[in-house]
C-alpha cells in the first residue's frame, strides 16, 4: 500500500485499536473476579438483614392482628357496660324513699 | 349499734357503727375528725389552710392537697358554681369567725366584687400550693372529706354512718336518713357506700344593716346567693360529691336545679323559698 490515502486510513485504524485496547485495560476486568472480601461480607450481611426484616414484619403483623382482635373485644365490653350503665337508673341500688323511722337526720350544714 | 357524738368543724358530728364494742374504732375515727379540722379550718390560725391563706404559698400535706384537688376539679366541672376561692366574700359578708361567735345582728356586711376565676389563681404543683390574689374556704368540702375519711376508719368495725352536720357518708348496710322538706319529713334509705349532703340558707344566717345574709356565696356576684331555693339535699356516691352537687344545685335555682338533677340522675330533694318540695333525679 503505497498511496497516501491508504497510509492515512492505516494510521487512523491503528489509533482506534490503540484506544480500544487502553479502555479494556483501564476497566480491569480481571479485578471483578477477585472482589474485596469486605464487600462480600457486607452483601452477605445485607441479605441476612433482609431475611430477618421479613421475619420481624411477619411477627409484628401476627401480634397486631391479635391486638386488634383484643381491642375490638374490649371496646365491645366497654360499649356494653356503658349502655348498661346509662340504661340503669342512678338511684336503683344506692337510695330509695322509705316509710321507716330515720336513724339520723340531715340538715343544712 | 355503737354511737358517738361530738362537736367539730363548727357542727355536731355523729358516728354510728353496726357493731358492739367499737369504742377503740370510734376513738380513732373521732381523732381523725379532729386531726382534719386542725388542718382544714379557716378559723384556726395555725391550721395548714390558714397558713396557706396568710402566706399565699405553702408546702402542703397530703390531705390539704387532696381536698384542694377535689375542689379545683369541682370548680371546673360545675362551671364555677362551686368555688373554693370565695373566702374573702364570705368574710366580707360577716362570716369571719366560727359561726357560734358571729353576731346575729350587726352593722356592715358587704359584697366582695368578684372577677371571674382565673385558671392560675390556685396552682398545685405536687405538694407546693400557690395562691394569687385569692384565699380559700374549704369548709363544706372539708366536712365531706372528713366524713369520708372517718367512715373509712369506722368501716373496719362494721357497717357505719358518719353524719357531719348534714354531710353523711355510709359504708355497708342500709341506713335511714330523715330529710326536712316543706311539709312532712322524708326518709331516705342509703345502702352500700353512699354520700348525702344538704346545703341551704335556712341555717348559718345573720343580719347586717337590716339585711339577711347567709353563708352560701354566689361566686359570680361575691354576695350571698339569691337563689329561690331554701335548701337542697343530694345523694351521691360519696359525701364530697354530694356536698359539691348540693351547693351547685342550690346556686342554680329551683327550675334549673330540677332539670339538671333529672338530666344527670342526681337524686335530690329541693325545697323552695315559697314552700314547695321538688323531688328530682329519679328519687322515688
Amino acid at each position: 500500500m503505497t498511496s497516501h490515502t491508504g497510509r492515512l486510513y492505516a494510521a487512523a485504524l491503528s489509533l482506534v485499536v490503540f484506544f480500544l485496547a487502553w479502555a479494556v485495560v483501564a476497566s480491569r476486568p480481571w479485578a471483578a473476579a477477585a472482589a474485596d472480601p469486605r464487600l462480600r461480607a457486607l452483601a452477605l450481611r445485607e441479605s441476612q438483614l433482609r431475611h430477618e426484616a421479613k421475619l420481624v414484619q411477619a411477627a409484628v403483623a401476627r401480634r397486631q392482628a391479635v391486638y386488634r382482635a383484643a381491642l375490638k373485644a374490649r371496646n365491645a365490653r366497654i360499649a356494653a357496660a356503658a349502655s348498661a350503665s346509662s340504661a340503669a337508673p342512678a338511684t336503683s341500688s344506692a337510695v330509695r324513699v322509705v316509710n321507716l323511722p330515720p336513724l339520723t337526720i340531715t340538715r343544712t350544714s | 349499734m355503737s354511737r358517738r357524738a361530738f362537736r367539730a368543724m363548727g357542727t355536731e358530728i355523729e358516728l354510728l357503727v353496726d357493731a358492739d364494742d367499737a369504742e377503740r374504732t370510734l376513738d380513732a375515727a373521732e381523732a381523725e375528725f379532729h386531726r382534719l379540722e386542725a388542718l382544714l379550718s379557716r378559723f384556726r390560725p395555725d391550721s395548714e389552710l390558714s397558713r396557706l391563706n396568710e402566706a399565699g404559698s405553702l408546702e402542703a400535706g397530703p390531705d390539704l392537697c387532696r381536698v384542694l384537688g377535689l375542689a379545683l376539679v369541682a370548680r371546673e366541672r360545675t362551671g364555677g358554681r362551686f368555688d373554693p376561692t370565695v373566702h374573702d366574700a364570705v368574710v366580707a359578708a360577716g362570716y369571719d369567725r366560727s359561726f357560734e361567735h358571729v353576731p346575729a345582728d350587726a352593722d356592715g356586711g358587704t359584697a366582695v366584687r368578684r372577677t371571674p376565676a382565673a385558671h392560675d389563681d390556685v396552682v398545685v404543683d405536687g405538694s407546693a400550693v400557690r395562691l394569687t390574689g385569692v384565699r380559700l374556704d374549704l369548709g363544706g368540702i372539708g366536712k365531706g372529706y372528713a366524713a369520708e375519711r372517718t367512715a373509712e376508719i369506722l368501716a373496719a368495725a362494721g357497717p357505719c354512718l358518719v353524719n357531719a352536720g348534714g354531710d353523711i357518708a355510709t359504708r355497708g348496710g342500709a341506713w335511714t336518713v330523715g330529710v326536712e322538706t316543706a311539709a312532712e319529713p322524708l326518709t331516705l334509705e342509703l345502702s352500700g357506700a353512699s354520700g348525702l349532703a344538704t346545703s341551704g340558707r335556712d341555717r348559718r344566717r345573720w343580719r347586717r344593716d337590716g339585711r339577711e345574709l347567709h353563708h352560701l356565696i354566689d361566686p359570680r356576684t361575691g354576695a350571698p346567693s339569691e337563689s329561690d331555693l331554701l335548701r337542697v339535699t343530694v345523694v351521691a356516691p360519696d359525701a364530697v360529691e354530694a356536698e359539691i352537687a348540693a351547693k351547685s344545685l342550690f346556686l342554680a335555682g329551683a327550675e334549673a336545679a330540677a332539670a339538671e338533677a333529672d338530666e344527670a340522675g342526681i337524686p335530690s330533694v329541693l325545697v323552695t323559698a315559697d314552700g314547695r318540695t321538688v323531688v328530682a333525679g329519679g328519687l322515688a
